[in-house]
């Protein structure tokens, strides 16, 4: 399953993949319609201060088996088996917060959806962008992201990835092979520098 | 081929099916409910009753779940005994179902106070859906309803009865709704809730007996000599576990099914799970009476895997609990305001966004949550209890107050006010 793969190393906290997700879940999909309508779209996933209080963004992970999913009481949070990500069916969705208090990542927000007027706040999390999907697009935050810190992708490729440049960094760390010379004895050492 | 039986076919019965079903594709599972119906969610009954949601959503699996599933079911029938030494289910309709492992996921049933009364027709309890379907036939008739207990259940019953229009009287023992959950400040936040939305709250009370005239309920007498008048009673005081059925296996102590960390009871071909369960504290090891949904489901899910022969161990319960009516959200979690007296506790309150946040820390790890109003954080600080996390470790430690607080705090005492407690907290929202 392709996912969206988040190196916060990268972020710059620009927000840019906030307007996007906006944009993508609003009822007419254009940022200028977008914030003219009546129930104004919400982003899905967040950027918040991390550690030294850098930009961390933070989104739905599509856990397998989700936490959310199994506590859900109004069973309106489901997988999706031919995309792999978790949904949430906001008419089926009470608002009871049982997600928030399962989710390690604290990603679901809770407000109005186009989708479901009737209701006065659902539970809202990234759903990877279905319509998107089906076009073979890439998500509205990833397409989004300048530098790379939202990559759509195999997250177990990413790990490898990620695995390997650690390893190049930690060898390339080490001294190098030219620096490093056998042991010899000082009137060795002296004898050669007299040349 | 195993033959698995789970007595009970609600969160954690289902939790463990779902585990024991790919674990072990060859075995059959038999899920045994009383009721006759597919599973459905006992926590939206309340919500049916406001009318929130339509009667065809409380399903919680599709109608061909159980063939989908290759479980067997035997609904609509009780157990009546189980019979450890021949590993035997009995049932009420005499059919037998052999095991070769069994899950006991019984659940409770409400309590009832234990007053004179109490058996009228027009008094109820809400754990089912027949008790929902008996009270939706009868509330026609009612014009005033007494709730008794301020409880989740009790407090979303009383929320979703004036939405019907209703008058709802809500009687609780203790000082305030929740009382073992809420400390003074939450419990005021829920308090105007309850009063905005025209529920009358009477604290400190005790009903001594359902009057009635000719068979027909009209009025609850108090323990403070004051009789209040209505029409229907619904009590939701607790409930108690299921266990009758185990009578002198030796299973049960103190009403509730004993497990071991690995949910096993003292029969080894034997395993418990859910509100029946008396499973132990997270953070303290007690053991106690909690019956919440999501720790049934993960006891359901670990004690299914142990049925099919792994080793997990159950990491105890941390208590839970999310109340929301209407804009009003509260999720409280790990140790009550009672039992953190000797902990380092910070206070939040936001008056005029209706928010507040208590936090509890003992020897630099959270064990205790309250949060009303922004509550999408909630499963962080869940996490970071559960993991026993060291706060200072974390990338902002919770226990500092953002700098913008700080010189408010500073301000305030410059112009010779006490800054306990209230403080403006600023929005880290980048909407």
């Amino acid at each position: 399953m392709n996912t969206v793969i988040v190196r916060p190393e990268r972020c710059v906290g620009c927000l840019q993949c906030r307007l996007a997700c906006a944009v993508e879940h609003s009822r007419t999909k254009s940022l200028a319609a977008a914030i003219h309508e009546d129930l104004r779209p919400r982003p899905r996933l967040r950027v918040y201060p991390g550690r030294q209080r850098l930009a961390f963004p933070s989104k739905c992970r599509h856990c397998a088996p989700a936490p959310c999913q199994q506590v859900c009481i109004a069973g309106a949070i489901y997988r999706d088996e031919d995309r792999g990500a978790v949904d949430i069916d906001p008419h089926r969705c009470i608002n009871c917060a049982m997600c928030a208090m399962a989710c390690p990542f604290g990603v679901l927000t809770y407000a109005p959806l186009f989708q479901a007027p009737e209701k006065r706040a659902v539970a809202l999390k990234c759903d990877q962008c279905p319509a998107r999907e089906q076009v073979g697009r890439v998500p509205a935050c990833v397409e989004a992201c300048k530098v790379g810190a939202l990559t759509y992708g195999q997250w177990q490729a990413a790990q490898d990835a990620k695995g390997r440049a650690v390893a190049q960094a930690f060898f390339a760390s080490l001294p190098s092979a030219e620096e490093t010379t056998a042991f010899l004895p000082l009137s060795i050492r002296r004898w050669r520098q007299l040349g | 081929m195993s033959r698995y039986v789970i007595i009970g076919a609600s969160a954690a019965g289902l939790g463990a099916a779902e585990v024991i079903r790919p674990r072990d594709p060859k075995s059959s599972v038999t899920l045994i409910s009383d009721e006759a119906y597919r599973p459905y969610s006992r926590p939206l009954l309340t919500y049916l009753l406001s009318g929130e949601v339509q009667p065809e959503k409380v399903w919680l699996r599709a109608p061909d779940y159980f063939q989908k599933w290759g479980l067997e079911t035997i609904l609509g029938d009780k157990v009546v005994q189980v019979d450890a030494g021949a590993r035997e289910v009995r049932l009420a309709s005499g059919r037998v179902a052999p095991y070769d492992g069994l899950l006991i996921a019984s659940g409770a049933r409400p309590r009832l106070p234990g007053i004179p009364g109490e058996d009228l027709p027009m008094v109820f309890t809400l754990r089912t859906l027949a008790d929902w379907r008996r009270l939706d036939a009868c509330l026609p008739e009612a014009g005033v309803v007494t709730v008794v207990g301020a409880g989740a259940v009790g407090l979303k019953a009383a929320e979703a009865l004036t939405r019907r229009g209703l008058t709802v009287n809500l009687l609780e023992m203790g000082p305030h709704p929740l009382p073992q959950l809420l400390d003074p400040f939450s419990a005021r936040l829920l308090q105007d809730a309850l009063a905005g939305w025209g529920i009358r709250l009477h604290c400190h009370t005790r009903p001594l007996a359902v009057i009635a005239d000719r068979g027909r309920v009209r009025g609850l007498a108090l323990d403070d000599n004051r009789e209040i008048p209505t029409d229907a009673v619904i009590f939701a005081v607790g409930v108690e576990p299921n266990v009758e059925f185990l009578a002198g296996a030796g299973l049960t102590e103190s009403g509730g099914v004993v497990v071991d960390d690995y949910l096993q009871t003292a029969d080894p071909l034997i395993y418990a799970a859910g509100d029946c369960v008396f499973p132990h504290h997270l953070l303290t090891g007690r053991r106690g009476a909690y019956q919440i949904w999501p720790a049934a489901v993960e006891q359901g899910r670990i004690a299914g895997a142990n049925l099919t022969g792994a080793r997990v161990r159950y990491r105890g319960l941390l208590p839970q609990n999310s109340i929301s009516l209407r804009d009003f959200h509260l999720i409280t979690g790990g140790l009550g305001p009672q039992e953190t007296g000797d902990c380092e506790v910070s206070e939040e309150l936001d008056e005029a966004r209706g928010q507040y946040r208590r936090l509890a820390f003992k020897q630099g790890r959270l064990v205790g949550v309250t949060l009303v109003g922004d509550i999408g954080d909630a499963g962080i600080y869940f996490a970071i209890m559960a993991n026993h996390l060291p706060v200072d470790q974390l990338a902002a430690d919770p226990r500092a107050f953002p700098p913008e607080t700080v010189e408010h705090i500073q301000a305030l005492i410059k112009w010779g006010k006490k800054p306990v407690r209230v403080i403006e907290t600023p929005v880290y929202e980048y909407a």
